[in-house]
């Protein structure tokens, strides 16, 4: 994982201000990690390389209005490619499956053990793994990949309305057990 | 469950990235418009994003650095000296150098200078898109700030949502190029631009996503 080579909450605020430089910063420290977002959601370089371009300028236009006391600068930024690429992807109402990719890598212990780089990360670890390994894996599947209710539900065979519950038990579950 | 605990479950949903785009349309609304909503996006931001770090980083094509400087390149118009006429928006942003660019064009044209505008932003954030000036003789001229793809077989339609209203009103198809009408609009009235089939909203609202909306503000470029 690239580092920013400065703390990002300072560059941000030097974006507001107008600081080309610091969004080059901000650009070299963070493109290939919020690229690769996209490029997990989109699964095609080149709309991964519009939602990165979007976010980017993005970024630009409203450092103004990242506001450090809501939130990580990562999770703002993360933020703004993510959508982007989900605005695409739902857009274009993308053709199902055909993902050469091995999504299961992302839910190995190995993967998510990663995680705890962070005490946020290790947080979210723990509460992750105290959910059933299938909840675990369609949240890890739908923040990952992007995929919708109906894509989750055409991917792992299951109803709908199944999927729609279990993740929202999910999500509840983990608001609960990251609140506690 | 309380309508609070569904708001936040549809903010958690949103920021999962799980909802169809319907849905998706309908939470950009709400964090566009409802404070406490964008809280609770905010906050589950911050609760899932350390997930994205299982994802490996993968460096974009070496020419997009290029696309993205070309997008924040500053407009040429010399809009400085008009900056100070704008005070209700904080003039660093694309956004207030479009307006300023605006006013600074219709003084120099000696037009008529409105009394409201608005400018329209995509709905999930970014740049405004629209500029939209209100005159007191009821003109309204709509025009975009920034080039606005329409797929073919699509249109763009306005509507006018006055606050407290639950049904917009179409103010009909809106080319790419722009369009100037006479509407009756209210003090406070946002303007929303939703993608229709061509020819416009087959049922007199919209069907389709709203891509951009902004409120009309009032302004008054005497004062300084």
């Amino acid at each position: 994982m690239s580092k920013p080579s400065d703390d990002p909450v300072v560059l941000l605020q030097r974006c507001a201000a107008g600081d080309r430089a610091a969004f080059r910063l901000l650009y070299a420290g963070w493109s290939s990690r919020l690229h690769g977002i996209a490029l997990r959601i989109t699964r095609q370089s080149a709309l991964a390389a519009d939602a990165t371009h979007d976010a980017f300028v993005q970024l630009w236009q409203q450092a103004g209005r990242f506001d450090p006391d809501r939130g990580s600068p990562e999770a703002w930024m993360i933020g703004l490619v993510r959508y982007r690429a989900l605005d695409i992807v739902r857009r274009q109402s993308r053709e199902v499956p055909g993902y050469e990719g091995d999504e299961r890598e992302d839910e190995s212990p190995d993967a998510l053990a990663r995680l705890v780089s962070t005490s946020e990360g290790a947080a979210l670890q723990r509460c992750l793994n105290a959910l059933e390994a299938e909840r675990r894996r369609l949240v890890v599947l739908a923040f990952v990949e992007g995929l919708s209710h109906s894509e989750l539900a055409a991917r792992l065979s299951q109803p709908l309305g199944t999927i729609k519950s279990t993740i929202r038990r999910s999500l509840v579950a983990l608001r609960a057990c990251l609140a506690a | 469950m309380s309508d609070d605990q569904d708001r936040d479950l549809l903010a958690a949903e949103y920021v999962l990235g799980s909802l169809e785009a319907g849905e998706r349309e309908q939470a950009e609304l709400l964090l566009a418009t409802d404070p406490e909503f964008a809280r609770s996006v905010a906050a589950w931001q911050q609760r899932l994003t350390p997930l994205a770090t299982v994802i490996a980083p993968v460096a974009p094509a070496p020419e997009l650095w290029g696309r993205i400087e070309a997008s924040i390149a500053p407009p040429t118009a010399d809009v400085l000296p008009f900056r100070r006429h704008i005070r209700f928006w904080q003039a660093t942003t694309a956004g207030a150098l479009a307006i300023a660019a605006s006013l600074a064009a219709f003084i120099l044209l000696h037009q008529p200078v409105p009394t409201r505008l608005a400018m329209l932003s995509p709905m999930a954030g970014g740049a405004p898109v629209l500029l939209a000036t209100a005159e007191p003789n009821g003109t309204l001229t709509v025009r975009p700030t920034a080039g606005l793809s329409v797929p073919s077989d699509k249109d763009l339609e306005l509507w006018a949502l006055p606050t407290g209203a639950t049904r917009p009103q179409s103010l009909g198809v809106l080319p790419a190029s722009g369009r100037q009408l006479t509407a009756s609009l209210a003090a406070n009235t946002q303007l929303l631009v939703s993608l229709e089939p061509k020819g416009g909203s087959p049922t007199g609202q919209p069907t389709g996503p709203v891509l951009y909306g902004g409120w009309l503000t009032s302004i008054d470029p005497s004062r300084g």
